[in-house]
């Protein structure tokens, strides 16, 4: 089994992008004038189970490092990452199918990736988005909100698998 | 045990239970229970999903300082010849501080979504949040019987205390330097809340200067029970209420008036705007008063002039129009 090395900075950079992203749209990651300052909670295996709002957990302890204030959620960190990954193998896929012995015309093979791109992206940022444009009568579908999380995991898995058998190669590993 | 010895001491456990959250018969309710019920929903938060403060740390004045500007909002109380501060930067984030002064058990609470910040005498028990709303109003539950409360109703619309009333005390929403100035001995809710939060962000906009979801201009998120256009949705308005009517007062009308007079049903309503904080303290009169708004003096309780002691305060805190207009329809708006 050959492993594709030149595939493993996208794969890390892609997650570990959208990481940065969901992390600071959900407030876990901030900027401004901070000072230098670390704090922990006692208990942080109880709290680090503890949910703020759906696939939203509590943070264990808070780094302030001068121009940024990290929290350090476990559970966010490992939905981030899940979410990162996924969308990372997506990308990929879309851009093998487009690039080599593809089934599909290109601007399909694009928009094979599209769609759970988008909802992976909503899936941290929707309630930020409700309140920075204050729709009126929109919170009323803010309980939606919640199945974003697992709906962009499934259809990015679904997608992936799509992919696979339209010609995508493997991310890492091929035999 | 032999029945008649059981029935009363069942009775004494019930009373026990139900006495530990101070209350009221009769609270002003403008519609039936069942249609706040019906109104209730989700506002993203599973209960305590937004965890109140139980355990509050308090400050010094110089401490807040180095926290606060004296432009950023907090919460005052003085009660039992103290005064503590509650920034609107941490409560934003936990929106209840279950405390205590001088062993009198008190909750403090605040709903960004209505920009109301209320107190309420707690008993033995806490309040929480439970992620509900009604109005765009935080649905509070007390931790004794599960019964919930929105809190500009604070009237139990759920649970065993159903249709009763909270019982109120004053809170001040003003600026850090204002209070600082009148209470300069203050103290102040720290950030060791024991969660991890940032407390320089406010998710839904500022206040210092006005940004994002407080800005009037913008409309409510959430589905009204009654949608009032007499003023814009997020003009501030001091609210009140008896137990038959509410009111709201148009705040730059008391602000530029010094002293509000209102006849209601046979009763005058006393309003006097306090520039030091720049609020309002409302009182009911038997009689129309006769005092000019440059001749009444501020201390710590208030308006200072002897005529003020003779009044009964009522109490008022500062909330959205759109919210208190859902809530009460029909309110009677002081303008002049």
């Amino acid at each position: 089994m050959k492993t594709n090395k030149s595939r493993v900075w996208p794969i890390a950079g892609t997650t570990a992008g959208y990481m940065l992203i969901y992390l600071f749209v959900i407030g876990d990651i901030g900027f401004g004038h901070y000072g230098w300052h670390w704090q922990a909670v006692s208990s942080p295996l109880t709290r680090m189970m503890e949910m703020r709002a759906a696939f939203h957990f509590e943070a264990v302890a808070m780094a302030e490092l001068g121009r940024a204030v990290i929290l350090i959620s476990p559970g966010n960190l490992f939905v981030s990452a899940i979410l990162g990954s996924l969308l990372a193998a997506n990308i990929l896929g879309a851009l093998d199918l487009r690039h080599s012995e593809c089934r599909l015309p290109g601007r399909y093979s694009i928009s094979a990736g599209a769609l759970p791109a988008l909802l992976a992206g909503g899936a941290c940022c929707a309630p930020g988005i409700v309140l920075l444009l204050g729709l009126p009568g929109l919170g009323a579908f803010i309980g939606l909100f919640a199945w974003l999380v697992p709906l962009s995991v499934i259809l990015l898995l679904i997608n992936r698998r799509y992919q696979r058998r339209m010609g995508a190669k493997t991310l890492l590993f091929s035999p | 045990m032999r029945l008649n010895t059981l029935l009363p001491l069942l009775l004494l456990f019930a009373t026990t239970v139900t006495a530990a959250l101070p209350t009221f018969e009769s609270p002003l309710v403008p519609r039936p229970l069942s249609a706040y019920t019906g109104a209730m929903q989700s506002g993203g938060p599973p209960k305590d999903g937004i965890p109140s403060i139980d355990d509050p740390v308090f400050r010094d004045a110089s401490w807040g300082d180095s926290f606060l500007d004296d432009g950023d909002i907090v919460f005052g109380i003085h009660m039992n010849g103290k005064a503590r501060a509650y920034p609107q930067r941490i409560l934003v984030w936990h929106e209840i501080v279950n405390d205590s002064i001088n062993d009198e058990a008190i909750s403090v609470t605040y709903c960004p979504l209505t920009g109301s910040a209320v107190g309420f005498y707690r008993g033995d028990t806490g309040l929480g949040v439970s992620g509900r709303l009604v109005n765009s109003n935080m649905v509070m539950y007390d931790r004794d019987t599960d019964s919930y409360w929105p809190q500009i109703l604070a009237a139990a619309i759920r649970g065993p205390l159903q249709g009763q009333g909270l019982r109120e005390f004053r809170v001040i929403w003003t600026t850090w330097g204002r209070w600082k100035s009148r209470y300069p001995e203050t103290g102040v809710l720290s950030d060791r809340t024991g969660y991890m939060r940032n407390y320089r962000n406010d998710p839904y906009g500022g206040y210092n200067p006005i940004s994002g979801y407080y800005k009037s201009g913008s409309g409510p998120l959430f589905p009204l029970m009654n949608k009032d256009d007499r003023l814009a949705p997020k003009q501030t308005v001091l609210g009140f209420r008896t137990a038959d009517a509410a009111f709201a007062v148009n705040l730059d009308t008391l602000r530029n008036k010094g002293l509000l007079q209102y006849k209601y049903a046979g009763r005058h309503f006393v309003v006097v705007h306090d520039p030091g904080l720049d609020t309002g303290w409302v009182y009911r009169s038997q009689d129309p008063l006769d005092i000019a708004p440059e001749g009444v003096t501020f201390g710590k309780n208030g308006p200072d002039n002897s005529v003020f002691r003779e009044l009964t305060q009522v109490n008022a805190f500062k909330v959205m129009w759109f919210a208190w207009g859902a809530f009460y329809p029909g309110t009677n708006i002081i303008r002049k």
